[in-house]
């Protein structure tokens, strides 16, 4: 307590420090997703006006599938395959992945968790604060995201309708909490913030791969169903808008993951 | 009225450490010294106190509340500094203790900090990681001590500190007490806890071997006495004497080994004409490594 001001707002709870902690990542990650979106839309003009297409169009389609190489010759087909096939997603998730996994691994790991679960907070709210602020947090660089999007999509007249890449934007989102709500759950179920991290990462990679590679082989067909890559991105938000049923199915595996991570911490003997 | 409560509390670890039927009571205003050679289980206990782990077997109440089931109310009007003290190293001391009083709002906490800042001499606008050891440590105490809170659990709290904040932080406690907290004091080190304890409990390898008052524990200290007497003194004299040990006897001078009362050597030495009897101080850092090693048993042994 500083005797001549009061308090910060952020020191008032769970919440804002978790936000105010990561608040330097937060400005990182949302300046160099919107740097990646702009430079990729500079570049659109010069794509769709040479011989990108026909060279794209000689790959097999195996290597098409995989990397989301399609029709460069609509604005779409090159936001898609450039943007949302991997790089934006991966980026959002990847963030998503580390903070989460360390939002309460992370700090029993620092041995700080101690000093705050000594207060009059139950261990539940603790996680749902925590749980609230990484969604806080990955919606602020998904709002950044979407608004590179319009800007880069307007300076190079890309042609995708805001609405659509605000889809998008949203279903990138969502995919980000589930995978960070991942981390968060292995983290607070084990206290073992390296292994959530790494097996975190590795479950968000397995996804998406099942998500892309499905439509190759017939056989992995029904199961693509199990990757949260494919309801969020898989069903093509950016071609033809969010899909609802897919939107609630996540948002149910959303609230899984949290109630999960509640419950698990819950229970636990906290490490030394 | 009881402020804490741990009844035949066991907590095991497969390495073999951990705690095994530990009983103790603090009231109101008491301070109550927890002691043990590290790794005897005092941490163990605290967190299980805290809920911050679980208990095998027992039960912990803190005013009459639950700690597990219902912690919230439990610990409602607690301060605690934990042993290994880990603080938000990217915030000021002052950030942390703000957060902190936020979070125990029926602690009044703000009240109190910038008096004890000054006691403590502690600048609360400095970040966390370029704070020495003792001053961390400062962030601390102040957090614990804080508002009004009716039980107050310090493990090792002068750790890094010089002896003028150790004697600063011995008054807190004596006045946090003085005002009907209860103060749980956990040490290794005797002089810590014995300067402002009333009771003790001593604790080795898990379990508890004593649980008494200073004055107590100070009975039952080893006094060395020495007699001197007009005639020699028989080497017998003391032979079928309770709690003595005879250290030395040369005719008219003896030396003797007491523990507990007096009265039985003064029986003893009835018959001789007494010229001087010396008794040493108590020494608690004996009788203390003694509950440590396991060596001395007193009636209160459980082990």
């Amino acid at each position: 307590m500083s005797p001549d001001r009061p308090p910060r707002w952020w020191t008032r709870s769970v919440y804002g420090r978790a936000l105010h902690d990561e608040r330097r990542a937060l400005v990182g990650w949302s300046i160099g997703i919107a740097a990646t979106i702009i430079l990729e839309l500079a570049l659109y003009p010069t794509v769709r006006n040479n011989d990108m297409s026909k060279l794209i169009d000689s790959y097999p389609d195996s290597v098409k599938q995989l990397f989301g190489l399609a029709d460069f010759a609509t604005g779409t087909g090159y936001v898609r395959a450039e943007l949302f096939s991997f790089v934006l997603p991966l980026m959002v998730v990847l963030f998503g992945v580390l903070w989460g996994s360390d939002a309460i691994a992370g700090e029993e790991d620092r041995g700080t968790l101690d000093l705050v679960l000594a207060n009059p907070i139950t261990r539940r709210r603790v996680v749902v604060e925590k749980a609230a602020a990484v969604t806080t947090g990955l919606a602020v660089v998904c709002v950044a995201m979407a608004a590179a999007l319009v800007v880069g999509d307007a300076a190079f007249s890309v042609g995708v309708p805001v609405a659509r890449l605000a889809a998008a934007s949203l279903m990138t989102f969502v995919l980000a909490v589930t995978f960070a709500f991942v981390g968060l759950a292995l983290g607070a179920a084990t206290g073992h913030r390296g292994a959530a991290r790494g097996l975190g990462a590795a479950l968000a990679v397995a996804a998406y791969l099942l998500s892309a590679l499905a439509p190759l082989a017939s056989w992995l067909g029904p199961w693509r169903r199990l990757s949260p890559w494919y309801h969020a991105l898989g069903v093509d938000p950016l071609g033809t808008g969010i899909a609802l049923d897919h939107l609630a199915l996540l948002c149910l595996v959303v609230a899984f993951l949290v109630a999960a991570a509640a419950t698990t911490f819950d229970r636990r003997d906290l490490a030394v | 009225m009881t402020v804490l409560e741990v009844d035949d509390v066991s907590k095991h670890y497969r390495t073999g450490a951990g705690i095994d039927d530990v009983s103790l009571a603090v009231a109101e205003g008491e301070v109550f010294g927890f002691l043990g050679p590290n790794g005897a289980g005092k941490s163990t206990t605290i967190r299980l106190i805290m809920d911050l782990i679980r208990p095998d077997a027992g039960r912990i109440r803190v005013l009459g509340r639950d700690v597990h089931r219902e912690g919230r109310a439990a610990r409602r009007h607690l301060g605690y500094l934990p042993g290994e003290l880990a603080l938000f190293e990217q915030l000021t001391g002052g950030q942390v203790i703000d957060h902190l009083a936020a979070l125990r709002p029926a602690n009044e906490g703000g009240a109190r900090v910038p008096e004890l800042a000054e006691r403590l001499h502690l600048d609360l606008g400095r970040p966390i990681k370029e704070l020495s050891r003792g001053n961390k440590q400062k962030v601390g105490l102040i957090q614990a001590f804080m508002g009004t809170p009716m039980l107050i659990i310090l493990d090792e709290p002068t750790s890094g500190l010089d002896p003028l904040m150790q004697r600063e932080v011995r008054s807190l406690m004596e006045e946090a007490a003085a005002r009907g907290a209860a103060v749980f004091l956990s040490s290794h080190v005797l002089s810590e806890v014995s300067e402002v304890a009333h009771r003790v409990a001593i604790i080795r390898s898990g379990r508890l071997v004593a649980t008494e008052t200073v004055d107590g524990l100070r009975s039952r200290a080893i006094r060395r006495v020495e007699v001197r007497t007009a005639d020699p003194i028989p080497p017998d004299v003391f032979a079928s004497v309770p709690g003595t040990t005879l250290v030395s006897v040369s005719g008219t001078h003896a030396s003797v080994d007491v523990t507990g009362p007096m009265d039985p050597i003064v029986k003893a030495l009835a018959h001789h004409e007494v010229i001087d009897l010396v008794a040493g101080e108590p020494d608690l850092e004996d009788i203390f490594l003694g509950f440590y090693e396991g060596q001395r048993k007193g009636p209160d042994d459980v082990a």
